[in-house]
């Protein structure tokens, strides 16, 4: 059983809790166990690094101190998350003066910022660490009658010299998983493109018309459902949806599942058990 | 020394351009044209274009003009992707093709059409001019050219990577907000606004940020990075937008927008609980109204899925918070003297 720390994203201790819940169903199954870091704070999601870019660095070292003590390499699945943790250990990695000014500071909790761990998704772990022979003999209800629009987002891509697991203009890894579990694929143009979420509340027309876009084109393509690694890209495609492509003068639907749900049916899960039913579009 | 007989053939194929073509006072509607020539390693879109128009057809339009990735004037979508048709390998692109032995070449997205691959900068230009791209000196036109205006190299830093934007509008092409809103500002416009906006010698900052911070400016971009992604001189565009609106939130109380409230409540909320208390966010940033009007339909939904997030108090601090918030405040004093000694 391979150990990580685990990241408690804030979305998915609110919105999408059906995240965590499902990863939990089925985590010892694909020989991998992920421990929850309660003491871990929100990243500051792709924000705190203007606002106060030092305090990034401390809130964000210190994310990671927490699995550097542990021995554990720190495993995130929100990609603003992931990208916004990687941009902070790049930055400490790169900056001596700031990593020993926050170590100054960390030590009052008895935590040092060393750089050993890696930070890394979910999806990552699963094509490189479990792999994905280990992922097609646990699968129990191959997705096989499923056309699936793999929808990745941006910050499990972008910018690539920060996060450099798959290349952002052809990613594959997403694609590799839907497979290994028995589904099929759609050629989709939006799969590394952008879901809106990050300008919902500050520029709403312009992030439900990016959101409309994707789901237009899973739609069109008569794909059964899109999949996505991200919390976030969740919220903007199924949350926001019945907005968005009223917006754009659609009358249709289609789900969105979380890579952990998907996953879930696939190892025999429940869609009750999973949580499906909490979503906006079912 | 000779090459083997393979090695050899694999220096020159066929390849086949399809090229997009749209001459808006004759066609009705766009389409594509193929073109079929030999290509040897080592040439680029570029060069191929050129064969094309001298030897197979006159009518193709695009524009170019440097030839080595200087002028800016040849970016297109080679295969999808924003571009300088003169520093692409017809080799590296052929590898990635989904059709083999095929490149699509495209014109840039988001700019109006002109005809074929030509695009119409106009609008771009505008834009400059609307958010003030250039520099209205400090020095009193009385001592121009008597004294030099210096700048320590420490300053020079902070905007060296910025100035190697030669226009070619490649990230314009690729941005998911102009896509959906031709009014947004564009990202090669914050580039050039941050350059400006950075430099000691420049006076219009006040006025720059004003526009910037307006609806369409720079909190309407949604962090997608395929700006900088993009970028064919390879420059952190993002860090530009980020230094922007740290500008923004620095003087607070004239610029402040919806963009500015919604990034700050994620440093309040850090330091409050550790976590973001999402309930509140969206009145935090756009107030009561706004809220009501725009998400109540929404919420309902959400509440009868049991999605929605927790009331603030409600929503539990994380585990040891208390210390976590010494070390937080501990590190505001240090942004504190950092201010001051920047001052000084």
């Amino acid at each position: 059983m391979k150990r990580y720390a685990y990241y408690l994203s804030c979305i998915n201790e609110s919105m999408t809790k059906e995240v965590d819940r499902s990863i939990e169903l089925w985590q010892k199954d694909l020989g991998i166990e992920l421990v929850k870091l309660h003491e871990g704070t929100c990243c500051g999601g792709s924000n705190l690094e203007y606002v106060s870019p030092k305090h990034f660095a401390l809130v964000n070292g210190r994310n990671i101190a927490l699995a550097e003590k542990m021995g554990l390499d720190l495993i995130v699945s929100c990609n603003t998350c992931l990208m916004t943790i990687r941009t902070a250990k790049k930055k400490l990695d790169e900056t001596p003066e700031l990593k020993r000014e926050i170590n100054e500071i960390l030590k009052k909790e008895g935590l040092e910022y060393r750089g050993t761990a890696e930070v890394r998704h979910l999806l990552w772990v699963l094509v490189d660490d479990v792999g994905l022979d280990t992922i097609r003999e646990k699968v129990k209800v191959p997705l096989k009658n499923y056309r699936i629009a793999p929808f990745y987002g941006c910050h499990i891509l972008r910018p690539s010299t920060v996060l450099g697991h798959d290349n952002p203009r052809d990613p594959s890894s997403l694609d590799q998983l839907i497979e290994a579990l028995g589904g099929q694929t759609i050629p989709y143009t939006h799969k590394n493109r952008c879901c809106g979420f990050h300008t919902l509340l500050v520029a709403e027309q312009e992030s439900l018309n990016v959101a409309a876009e994707a789901l237009q084109e899973a739609i069109d393509s008569k794909a059964d459902f899109i999949v996505t690694p991200c919390p976030l890209c969740h919220t903007s495609l199924d949350g926001y949806q019945a907005k968005a492509l009223k917006n754009a003068g659609v009358e249709n639907s289609i789900p969105v599942f979380h890579i952990s749900e998907m996953i879930g049916l696939a190892l025999g899960y429940s869609a009750k058990q999973l949580g499906i039913k909490r979503h906006i579009v079912c | 020394m000779t090459l083997p007989a393979a090695q050899h053939t694999e220096g020159k194929k066929n390849v086949t351009f399809r090229v997009f073509r749209f001459n808006p006072q004759v066609d009705s509607k766009p389409y594509f044209d193929d073109y079929t020539i030999p290509v040897e390693r080592g040439i680029t879109v570029l060069r191929s274009l050129n064969y094309i128009k001298e030897h197979i057809d006159g009518s193709v339009s695009f524009r170019a003009f440097c030839q080595a990735g200087i002028c800016g004037s040849c970016s297109m979508r080679v295969n999808g992707l924003s571009q300088l048709a003169c520093t692409t390998q017809v080799w590296d692109v052929l590898a990635k093709s989904r059709e083999p032995g095929i490149i699509k070449v495209e014109p840039l997205r988001n700019l109006p059409l002109i005809k074929d691959l030509i695009v119409d900068m106009d609008p771009l230009v505008g834009k400059m001019v609307h958010y003030s791209n250039w520099i209205d000196s400090t020095m009193p036109e009385a001592k121009m050219g008597i004294k030099e205006f210096l700048i320590s190299e420490e300053e020079f830093l902070r905007y060296d990577k910025a100035t190697d934007c030669i226009l070619c509008a490649s990230c314009v092409s690729e941005c998911s907000i102009l896509r959906a809103n031709k009014e947004y500002v564009s990202p090669a416009v914050l580039l050039k606004s941050y350059r400006m906006s950075v430099d000691s010698r420049d006076s219009m900052h006040e006025q720059r940020l004003a526009e910037l911070v307006k609806d369409h400016g720079v909190w309407d971009c949604t962090h997608c990075y395929r700006c900088q992604e993009s970028c064919v001189k390879s420059i952190p565009i993002m860090d530009a937008i980020h230094g922007l609106r740290e500008d923004a939130i620095e003087s607070r109380g004239k610029h402040d927008t919806s963009g500015s409230k919604h990034a700050e409540a994620f440093m309040t909320d850090i330091e409050k609980k550790g976590k973001l208390i999402e309930a509140t966010l969206p009145i935090r940033t756009n107030g009561v109204v706004w809220t009501l009007q725009n998400l109540l339909p929404m919420a309902m939904k959400m509440i009868m899925k049991r999605r929605t997030p927790p009331p603030p108090p409600l929503v539990k601090s994380v585990k040891g918070i208390k210390i976590f918030r010494t070390m937080f405040r501990e590190m505001t004093e240090h942004v504190k003297q950092d201010q001051k000694s920047h001052k000084k």
